[in-house]
């Protein structure tokens, strides 16, 4: 089928709009990236866990570091296969072309399995959260009354997708600003308060050693565990990356902005990470994993500031709800403009312009499987999160090998290119294959799983990797019915193609089937 | 010959512009300028440029239903379509041409509606540089 993206009319014309909306636009990829990985929501739902692992110590800070590495490789990923073709589609369009549809599709189920199983996350720290900001505290502990709020809550933000309703460049950047600035008043009134002898008799002084990956009581496996959860709290940042039209350096500029926004959520997250762990001890933390800041904002912040940081909570997740169904959509559209699913998922609303089925397809799923998990899990984000650590680190990793595939006939033709679009993408891809190979291994029994188990392995290894076998067992019959998609072809990057101009797409189009 | 700009989507909005829109022209020996716009998704994520395709495809189908209307009518008309909201790309198209007016439908939403649903007509009103003629979509 032709592609219509040849013809995309003079609006998006690059180079009319002059250095000052280049800024803007890079300003605005920034901020998109930063607030659709949604740190204050990102913190709430994994701080504690992280500390609470067993022989973790005092080294969350360091896994907060350590998690960056192999994100910031991956980042390396997404800038070259972002610059190969700025209209080429994320992590499902490159994997296809480079390592071929069957690692494709496979890539596309787990970027929505994980989209699914984070919106349990959601839904439920929405709930906890806003019984909380109300001090209701009996109906924050009660499952009924969350599972009500969390269901109204994904109804509400499927609507709000499925309509388009958007918040503004302008909103969104007030919203970011005002998340970063409560986090950083906790983190300094924190160690104020720790410093001048304000804090509790738990308190600690930040030590060298909170920020060394070495020296944990539980070893590598403790640290690979935390990296785990770490992977989690800088998902999202991909979002930046395919927000192109603004930009008018399209090809580079978002590129950019993702490597700058991993940046930035580094020092924001090792800063509030150890200045929590500073005010509070590691055992409070531990204690009050499921509330971690809603808990510290009382005692650090005081009423009513303390509501600041609940509210902050509250609209991360609401960020983070519309970049989780938004781009989960598209994902399907895309595949199913492909032919490798059912065509009905290409739908598109005529008068709102999303896509239609997929939105709904996805806000019922995320309904049903966030009240199943929400009752039945003794713990949604301890287990949810390690779980979504494995999809992430596996879609994430296909991307770094996708990059270096995808390139192999350039990295010879300079260092740069060797290094930046070879090895460090496919050593992104290697880190978080041992990550995610080593954590399956340590969370297989079922004692070390907060829910237990089911078929003999731990609940955080059967929600992460047995989904992703649910997906390799329908990827099978898949082949039988989508043929075609399955006969493509691999593609690779146009000889010279680093050499040329630092614009243009390698590709001309598009082209699902 | 001066131009009138009609903002088309294919909803009963789109329609009742595109009516009035090419009324005018015919009275006033005028050409028409069938504009559709559409931005996907500033919360991004995703395969945006996979659902600007699948709207753009949409588009196409669409604005060609609308160039056979102004066609019937005997009217010159041409189409386009920009990667832009809608509000935003016709002031573009509108300045491009120096176009006469602007003619955009409406199904009346309150102000506070309007802007939180993101109501072409609501934000062309505040953008526009030129005269805009809203036609209400629930008849005359």
């Amino acid at each position: 089928m032709e592609s219509a993206s040849a013809t995309v009319g003079a609006g998006s014309e690059p180079g009319g709009k002059g250095l000052k909306a280049d800024a803007i636009g890079y300003l605005t990829n920034l901020v998109i990236s930063v607030a659709s990985v949604a740190p204050a929501y990102s913190l709430a739902a994994t701080l504690g866990f992280i500390v609470a692992i067993d022989g973790m110590g005092v080294h969350a800070p360091a896994v907060m570091v350590v998690s960056f590495i192999p994100m910031l490789l991956i980042a390396a990923a997404y800038y070259y296969m972002n610059r190969a073709d700025p209209d080429c589609g994320t992590s499902f369009t490159w994997v296809t072309r480079a390592m071929g549809p069957q690692m494709g599709w496979l890539t596309g189920w787990a970027i929505v399995v994980a989209d699914v199983v984070v919106m349990a996350t959601l839904a439920y720290i929405a709930g906890k959260y806003t019984f909380l900001l109300f001090e209701w505290d009996s109906a924050a502990h009660s499952l009924l009354a969350v599972s009500i709020v969390a269901a109204i809550w994904i109804a509400v933000m499927t609507w709000i997708c499925y309509v388009g309703i958007e918040l503004s460049a302008a909103t969104q950047r007030i919203l970011l600003s005002v998340e970063v600035f409560t986090l950083a008043a906790f983190a300094i009134v924190a160690l104020v308060k720790v410093y001048s002898g304000g804090a509790p008799a738990e308190s600690l002084h930040i030590g060298l050693d909170w920020f060394s990956p070495f020296g944990l009581p539980g070893g590598s496996s403790a640290l690979i565990d935390g990296v785990l959860l770490g992977v989690f709290i800088y998902w999202g940042w991909d979002s930046g990356v395919c927000v192109n039209e603004e930009s008018t350096d399209s090809a580079r500029g978002p590129g950019k902005a993702a490597v700058m926004s991993t940046i930035l959520l580094v020092l924001i997250y090792v800063v509030v990470a150890a200045s929590a762990q500073a005010f509070a001890g590691t055992e409070a933390l531990t204690s009050h994993k499921n509330d971690v800041l809603a808990n510290l904002g009382g005692p650090v912040l005081g009423s009513p500031l303390d509501k600041l940081l609940i509210i902050t909570v509250l609209t991360s997740a609401s960020a983070s709800t519309q970049t989780t169904i938004l781009p989960t959509a598209r994902t399907t559209l895309s595949m199913a403009r492909f032919g490798s699913i059912p065509s009905a998922f290409g739908k598109i609303h005529p008068r709102h312009l999303t896509p239609s089925v997929s939105t709904l397809a996805m806000g019922a799923v995320s309904l049903v499987w966030s009240l199943f998990i929400i009752n039945v899990s003794q713990n949604v984000l301890g287990d949810s999160i390690t779980g979504l650590g494995f999809q992430i680190a596996f879609y994430y990793g296909l991307t770094g090998f996708a990059c270096a595939i995808y390139y192999r006939r350039e990295l010879f033709r300079s260092a740069r290119n060797f290094v930046m679009a070879g090895v460090v993408p496919f050593l992104g891809g290697a880190m978080l294959t041992y990550i995610f190979v080593k954590a399956f291994i340590d969370n297989a029994p079922v004692d070390s799983a907060y829910s237990g188990g089911v078929f003999g392995l731990g609940a955080a290894d059967v929600i992460g990797v047995g989904l992703l076998v649910v997906g390799a067992v329908l990827l099978v019959f898949a082949n039988f019915i989508y043929p075609r998609f399955f006969r493509r072809k691999l593609e690779t990057a146009p000889p010279h193609f680093l050499e040329g101009g630092p614009t243009g797409p390698a590709v001309e189009t598009v082209t699902p089937e | 010959m001066a131009e009138i700009v009609i903002g088309y989507d294919g909803s009963d909005c789109g329609r009742a512009a595109l009516a009035e829109g090419v009324t005018l022209a015919k009275e006033l020996g005028d050409k028409v300028r069938i504009v559709f716009g559409f931005a996907p998704g500033g919360a991004g994520g995703g395969e945006v440029p996979t659902q600007r395709e699948a709207v753009h495809e949409l588009g196409e189908r669409i604005t060609a239903e609308a160039a056979a209307k102004a066609s019937e009518a005997g009217v010159d008309h041409e189409v386009e379509m920009l990667n832009e909201h809608a509000a935003h790309a016709l002031v573009d198209v509108a300045r491009e041409h120096d176009a006469r007016m602007i003619v955009v439908g409406t199904h009346g939403e309150s102000p506070l509606r309007g802007a939180i649903l993101g109501s072409t007509a609501h934000r062309l009103v505040q953008i526009a540089e030129r005269p805009v003629l809203i036609v209400h979509a629930d008849g005359d």
